[in-house]
């Protein structure tokens, strides 16, 4: 191109020039309307916030005007109280900013700033606005459900230089706060060495209150002496404001829409540094990599920040900071051996900034033995600033730690993690059951059909097209037959319509958003004029409990459970295709407040009405399935997310991957992307793969738009179908595994697919890996083809350990990268050594269908020989496993005895009677099959083994049996392998196979 | 169909019979046709491997032995053996076996008091009573779930309505016979006609081939007179053609007046549509995730940004009015013209008269030659055809004319007719019977209807116009894999002819609508289901006795027998 400049005129080069400058501006929008949503610069308080952190870094002088009153601080029962003065600039006035760091028994930590004369509502409002005076303080009601035990360890140590504050706390007294006094900073420690720090840069900020200062109005005149006069006038002002822009202190305009902003600028700020640490992972939802990119600009980085203000983002693009539908304001940071978290507890918009210096004296080192520290500025549009931290060492420690707060993912109900078969729209009620036919026909297993907004009557929720489902529930009753579930969409905007019971009803109650003027609010949405429901309400929560009962939302049966989408909410003349943000909602609280905690809100609704939906219901307790497109901290607790509306495109398939692991390792890990794309329609070969990778998504759904053509597995044609149903099978005969690796989450917080980082995290190579992932603590490694044509896969082993491909046993050995093949119908699926993975093979037409079915062990032996595998089971679908009615083994083969037990895993053995109920229901249910991967040669020759059984009721082992042993010598590069013939074991029981 | 789960222990005794089960002599789910690979009372060999052999008790004990599942007919130990299944090498019993294919085509039911059936394998003992297919509700003996016998009931509804169906199938054959019959009449009447008509047009071409000689004699004897006898219309040539020429400037006139009247009508209906269009770009909501929506006003903004030409110009309009104005306001006084003296022949007739007689006369020979000669090589043009011809060549001419149309015509509908007979009118040619014929269904907010050979159309019930979905083409041949219901109202599995129908109405964000009618046999002509296959690309299944017979009923049987099996 250079050489071709050189020889044209400048004339020419001129018009090239202007030529593509005019290309430019044609070329159409690819895809996002990005003129919709608000750059940083856009955004008034994460312009204020970046400029002053732009101002703190240039000046060597500056100094952070926040100090903490030494006088004021007190420590008492693990609760440290003080006040922080934020000093005025040019003033000798200061704001104070009272200051609470909790230690918990948990060993998180929490600094919590709050500004005194908004607490005690010694401010005035503007415009007469009846919202509240305070910061909102209530987002721990939402997102916060346990791990708040203070500590009673936390203690003040006198340890420490001038000027700080030490409390020593944590698991083995092991952590460190030490609260520097002035500037205010708080340093984080472990085992003496600073691992994270609060202020270090000095940019930490919070707005204080301020009477708006009307200035003299300038009014347009022609002439240009007025004018000169208008120019020093401002300047005078900024003068006095020592350069603080004021420009976005007030109101705020953005394509069209408003913000009266009756309380003036209130963001809060903090800078949050990671020294050592290279990669920082979350704050989720966004597109692009695992690892977070830097977004001050340069090449391959973001010039925007991360921003979380949960919208309805048309066709959202790749790789990008923007904001999608939810939001996990939860960040981690790794380095070797080490992870550390943060969490910013606040429901307002939120931009992160991030960014990475490098201390290496040696450049050229390239990260050997240099140290890299990685800032994160987070701000917020209001609230009160409300950071938890988490001093790892182990990425599991910190996941566990959130989840402790925010809750753990919801045990699903079974069905809920087999297949869900979607489509905007099935279009009637026979359509629903002639899919649920063809299904069965072609021998393929689903378990969930959905309806979206088409099957209402004029998108008017709770109610039915009387014309096109005539029959819901002849529909669902058909459903049932196989176990099949029906999910229809409920959204919380409701149609501004007479004749419509549920809006008269929020209406007349009041249980409606309130606009500015404390009017009821209207918008635009799916039905046209719509007004939405207030979750901050309880009464409105109490009466949208009511709308779920059977003999209100009619059609409706046991098998229907809900899909709660635009929940951000979603508005389409609204500001960024959501609500004002000085609507009022219940309490007083402006949209602005709590704009990122709305959609958890509905779904928390939704949950409680799903629990109480008859007499009945009530007594069988069964969980409730929600999916959800908006989230935040702790709306894992009450169902699943998918990734919104993508498309059916190869890149888009590649991108989910790094989506869901990002929101495994956010603590809310029942997520998946629609299958196939949602705009658009894919290409046979994409589809195969897409279903190749959903069978992988924790939330597995195939989804499309009304636009596209049908999809459904069984209309792929040779020789897709059959590969897609085999993607299908393997899900379903892998249900056990994926239903213990849920059943981890729900009690540990645990991510189901995990990361490279998350696996080995002492291997620094693999921290950015997020196109391959493990299974649950099964070793299953996997790195679905998303690549058009791809024949093959490069996996990254981190390990010294056998890996075998899960199809043909064929021996791979870590560390390194190596090569599997891939064709079309193959799934890079690899078995790490150490293992054992319960299966149940046989397929059937729904997960719910494979109750009593036996299982299959697959034991895969590694490097030490020995392998351990978990195994939860339950009803699979009522809370009755609290009541002690499940069964959880632990299957543990020793290579030093040569043999296979299994133990119970429950610490308290259960004896009520659901407990033993199941048991006894169980009682058939046998494991028919052990499969040995990488089988010692030793046992070649070996015919049999010997089976020890318990009695039921713990009696020791009665009689032994011998069953028969099929050995398979090393072929090539597979690996030796061994069949145990029905060895007719119980799976609830205790048992033991002797391999000698 | 499921019964309550009622939740009873396996009766694992039950694992240990092999041979006998209900007396029959046959392993649990072997059908006759099988049971002579179970009758060694040492062992069993595989069926499709019989070199593997294993102990008797090992056949149905649920666990799978043989590569191709015949060790486990009566259970779903081996129901994984599929295509559809992921398969590792553990996965198949006898490693080294390439061929998995199941050896039997499902769980047998006896059905005793009803037709036997297979059921999948998947669906044996998986808590589901699968009455369609296993009545006597056999498959589920694991105690998952009690299903009682239903045999007697279904089998007896059953035979009621096969009673019915095998009724109405011969009544259909009837009506088939009735229809192929008509059709034959039909086509006969067309055959007839074909014929008729070769010889009306051998007759017509004779016939017209006189009336052109006529015409040539008439022509030639008139082309030779030079005073014309046409007299009697005013104001000789210049005064025919200024009638010519007013006539055809009043048409002029109405037409310009026509056009401009529909002119002006569309540009208002444009400035109306370009209105809205420009309104549903202000107003229309991105967010609705509409492609169609967004490819319309991306296509408004192209169209609103394309030079859309010169304004209308008012100067313009104002000629028009001019124009439009009656021809004494313009100036234009016809009578005037039409009024003039003698043509322009007359004045060379009259320079003749100044001539000697005999030159005269040799002079008026000449130019009488010239003039035909010139009229025939059509250098002069011929007086007489500018509407002022004699009689006599008027006359033959309007005979030749109406028989040339004639003929025209005729030969036209032959070959319309010979069309119709080449066309594909189904088996039999027995579509020609139904041609005509409409039948319809409401089915969601709209009623579907089908013309036979004709149309499909989907008219709204909450009002609003009718959409063609499309005009038939061909008759086609598919293959179709349905359930038929009960009633024996459905398709089946196999080859089906169906009408294909193309070029509907344009879909808005889709291609114009098409219809495949796949027709099935019925006693009555009735559309019995209509599907959206994608977008505006629909299929109706309909049920007629035109199509009856060819093994069309023998798929209506309830089998079992799955892909899978």
């Amino acid at each position: 191109m250079m050489l071709g400049l050189n020889g044209l005129s400048r004339r020419w080069v001129g018009l090239l020039a202007l030529y593509i400058a005019i290309l430019s501006l044609l070329t159409p929008a690819a895809t996002v309307k990005h003129d919709n949503f608000k750059t940083c610069d856009q955004s008034g308080f994460c312009k204020r916030n970046r400029a002053y952190a732009d101002t703190a870094i240039s000046n060597s002088k500056w100094e952070s005007p926040y100090s903490l009153d030494q006088a004021s601080l007190k420590f008492d029962n693990g609760i440290l109280t003080g006040v922080v003065n934020k000093k005025i600039i040019n003033t000798d006035e200061s704001v104070r900013l009272p200051l609470t760091v909790a230690f918990y028994e948990s060993g998180t930590a929490r600094v919590t700033i709050d500004e005194e004369k908004r607490q005690k509502g010694q401010i005035e409002l503007r415009h007469g606005s009846k919202a509240s005076k305070q910061r909102y303080n209530e987002a721990e009601k939402w997102a916060i459900v346990g791990g708040t035990t203070v500590s009673k360890g936390a203690a003040t140590s006198q340890d420490t230089e001038t000027g700080t504050t030490k409390v020593v706390y944590g698991p083995g007294s092991k952590f460190e706060a030490v609260i520097r006094h002035a500037p205010f900073g708080v340093d984080f420690k472990r085992d003496g060495e600073t691992q994270i720090k609060f202020n270090d840069r000095g940019l930490l900020n919070v707005e204080h209150w301020r009477q708006k200062v009307e200035k003299p109005k300038e009014e347009k005149r022609e002439g240009e002496e007025e004018k000169k006069e208008g120019d020093e006038a401002v300047v005078a002002e900024s003068d006095k404001s020592a350069a603080e822009d004021e420009s976005t202190w007030w109101e705020e305009s953005f394509g069209g829409n408003t913000d009266s902003k009756p309380r003036g600028p209130e963001a809060v700020a903090l800078d949050v540094s990671f020294p050592g640490y290279q990669h920082v992972y979350g704050v989720a939802e966004h597109t692009g990599p695992l690892s977070l990119k830097e977004t001050r600009g340069g090449e391959g980085k973001h010039s925007d920040p991360y921003r979380l203000h949960n919208s309805d983002v048309f066709e959202y693009e790749m790789d990008s900071p923007m904001t999608l539908y939810g939001s996990i304001p939860f960040m981690q940071a790794q380095k070797k051996d080490s992870t550390v978290g943060v969490f910013w507890l606040n429901a307002a918009e939120t931009w992160i900034d991030i960014t990475k210096t490098s201390t290496s004296a040696n450049p050229l080192s390239l990260g050997i033995g240099s140290a890299t520290t990685t800032q994160a500025h987070w701000i917020s549009e209001a609230g009160v600033l409300d950071m938890f931290v988490f001093l790892g060492p182990k990425p599991q420690d910190v996941i566990g730690a959130y989840t402790d707060l925010t809750g753990y993912t919801q045990l699903p109900q079974q069905f809920a993690i087999a297949y869900h078969q979607c489509r905007w729209n099935y279009v009637t009620d026979e359509d629903v059951r002639d899919v649920d036919r063809k299904f069965d026909k072609h021998n393929i297993p689903y378990d969930v059909i959905w309806l979206d907004i088409e099957y209402t009557d004029g998108k008017k929720y709770f109610t039915w097209d009387p014309m096109t489902f005539p029959d819901p529930l002849g529909m669902n009753e058909q459903l049932d037959e196989h176990e099949r579930k029906l999910v229809a969409i409920i959204d919380p905007h409701i149609k501004n319509e007479g004749n419509y019971p549920v809006n008269e009803e929020l209406k007349s109650k009041d249980l409606a958003v309130h606009n500015k003027d404390s009017n009821i609010y209207e918008g635009w949405c799916w039905p046209g004029s719509s007004t939405w429901i207030d979750c901050f309400n309880p009464k409105a929560r109490d009466w949208w409990k009511g709308l779920f009962r059977y003999d209100k939302f009619k059609g409706t049966m046991k098998n229907v459970w809900i899909w709660n989408d635009m929940n951000e909410p979603s508005v389409f003349n609204g500001p960024e295709t959501t609500m004002p943000k000085d609507n009022i909602h219940h309490g007083g609280w402006e949209h602005r407040d709590i704009h990122n905690v709305n959609g958890l809100t509905l779904v928390n609704a939704t949950y409680d009405a799903l629990l109480a939906r008859d007499k009945d219901e009530d007594k069988h307790h069964v969980r409730p399935f929600i999916l959800t497109r908006s989230f935040y901290s702790g709306s894992q607790r009450m169902g699943a997310m998918w990734t919104g509306d993508n498309q059916a495109d190869w890149p888009r398939l590649a991108e989910s991957i790094p989506m869901v692991l990002s929101m495994g390792i956010s603590g809310f890990p029942f997520a998946g992307a629609d299958v196939g794309g949602f705009f658009g329609n894919p290409s046979k070969e994409l589809l195969t793969r897409w279903y190749q990778t959903g069978a992988f998504y924790p939330f597995f759904r195939g989804h499309a738009h009304i636009d596209t053509r049908r999809r459904e597995p069984y209309l792929a044609g040779d020789p897709y179908k059959a590969i897609i149903a085999q993607a299908l099978r393997l899900r379903y005969s892998l249900l056990p595994a994926w239903y213990t690796a849920f059943h981890e989450a729900s009690v540990s917080g645990a991510p189901i697919l995990r990361p490279n980082y998350y696996m080995h995290p002492g291997d620094e190579k693999g921290f950015g890996i997020d196109d391959q992932f493990y299974l649950g603590s099964y070793g299953l490694l996997a790195k679905p083809v998303t690549q058009e044509g791809q024949q093959g896969q490069d996996i990254y082993l981190a390990d010294k350990e056998k890996y075998y491909d899960y199809f043909d046993y064929w021996t791979y050995e870590g560390p390194g990268t190596v090569s599997v093949a891939a064709p079309l119908e193959t799934i890079p699926l690899l078995m790490q050594g150490g293992h054992i993975i319960p299966r149940r093979d046989r397929p059937r037409r729904s997960s719910g269908l494979m109750r009593y079915d036996p299982f299959t062990l697959v034991i895969v032996l590694g490097n030490s020989g020995d392998a351990e595998g978990m195994l939860y089971l339950d009803d699979g679908e009522s809370f009755d496993f609290q009541d002690g009615a499940f069964i959880h083994r632990r299957f543990l083969y020793t290579s030093a005895t040569s043999s296979l037990v299994s133990e119970d895993v429950a610490s308290t053995k259960a004896s009520g009677k659901k407990a033993q109920d199941y048991l006894k229901q169980m009682e058939s249910v046998r494991v028919e099959k052990i499969i040995v991967i990488g089988a010692p040669a030793a046992w070649k020759g070996m015919s049999d083994v010997e089976v020890s059984e318990e009695l039921g009721g713990g009696e020791s082992a009665a009689a032994t049996r011998r069953v028969p042993l099929d050995w398979h010598e090393k072929d090539e590069g597979r690996a030796a392998w061994a069949v145990v013939r029905d060895p007719g074991v119980r799976v609830g029981g205790g048992w033991k196979i002797a391999f000698a | 169909m499921k019964g309550g789960v009622a939740l009873l222990c396996f009766e694992y005794a039950a694992f240990a019979y092999a041979a006998s089960e209900g007396g029959s002599g046959r392993p649990r789910g072997v059908s006759p046709e099988f049971a002579k690979f179970y009758k060694d009372a040492g062992s069993f060999a595989c069926i499709s491997n019989p070199s593997i052999s294993i102990p008797l008790a090992r056949v149905n004990d649920d666990y799978c032995d043989c590569p191709d599942g015949s060790d486990e007919p009566g259970t779903s130990a081996c129901a994984h053996l599929s295509p559809l299944s992921p398969h590792t090498p553990a996965d198949v019993p006898q490693s080294g076996v390439v061929n998995t294919t199941l050896a039997l085509p499902g769980f047998y039911c006896k059905n005793k008091g009803h037709v036997p059936a297979y059921v999948p394998f998947t669906s044996v003992n998986d808590g589901v009573c699968d009455y369609e297919l296993c009545c006597d509700g056999s498959e589920e003996w694991g105690g998952i779930v009690k299903c009682a016998d239903k045999c007697q009931e279904i089998g007896k509804t059953w035979r009621e309505i096969d009673a019915a169906r095998q009724k109405s199938l011969g009544n259909a054959g009837k009506k088939r016979k009735e229809l192929v019959a008509e059709a034959g009449r039909l086509r006969k009447q067309v055959e007839d006609r074909v014929q008729s008509l070769g010889v009306e047009i051998e007759g017509g071409e004779v016939k017209v081939k006189q009336l052109e000689q006529e015409l040539a004699e008439v022509e030639r004897k008139e082309k030779g007179k030079v005073v014309k006898s046409g007299g009697g219309e005013k104001g000789g040539k210049m005064g025919q053609l200024v009638g010519l020429a007013k006539q055809r400037v009043e048409e002029l006139k109405g037409a310009l007046v026509r056009v401009r009247g529909e002119r002006d009508s569309t540009k208002s209906r444009l400035q109306e549509l370009e209105g809205v269009l420009a309104a549903f770009k202000e107003e229309y909501n991105p967010n609705f995730n509409d492609e169609g929506v967004k490819r319309a006003v991306r296509a408004w903004e192209d169209y609103a940004a394309r030079d859309k030409g010169p304004e209308a110009d008012a100067a313009h309009d104002r000629d028009l009015d001019a124009m439009t104005k009656s021809d004494e306001e313009n100036g234009i006084d016809w009578s005037s013209f039409e009024s003039e003296e003698g043509s322009d022949t007359d004045v060379l007739y009259a320079f003749e008269n100044y001539l000697p007689p005999t030159v005269r006369t040799w002079l008026d020979q000449k130019l009488r030659d010239l003039r035909v000669t010139l009229i025939e090589s059509g250098i002069l043009a011929d007086s007489s055809s500018s509407g002022d011809e004699s009689k006599g060549v008027k006359d033959a001419k309007n005979r030749l004319s109406t028989a040339q149309k004639d003929l025209e015509k005729q030969k036209k509908d032959l070959d319309g007719q010979k069309e119709d007979l080449s066309k594909d009118f189904g088996p039999d040619g027995v579509f020609r019977a139904l041609k005509g014929k409409c039948v319809s269904k409401d089915s969601g907010e709209y009623t579907y209807e089908v013309c036979f050979l004709d149309r499909t159309t989907q008219k709204p019930k909450k009002g609003g116009g009718n959409t063609n979905m499309g005009n038939f083409v061909r008759v086609e041949t598919i293959f179709v894999d349905e359930d038929v219901p009960a009633n024996g109202k459905g398709l089946g599995t196999g080859e089906r002819i169906a009408m294909k129908h193309e070029n509907g109405q344009h879909c808005w964000n889709g291609p114009n609508r098409s219809t495949m009618v796949v027709l099935g046999c019925s006693e009555e002509n009735e559309l019995w289901k209509i599907m959206e296959e994608e977008k505006c690309v629909y299929r109706m299944e309909v049920g007629t006795p035109a199509v009856c017979g060819e093994g069309d009923a023998a798929a209506k049987v309830p089998q079992g027998g799955k892909d899978e099996l």
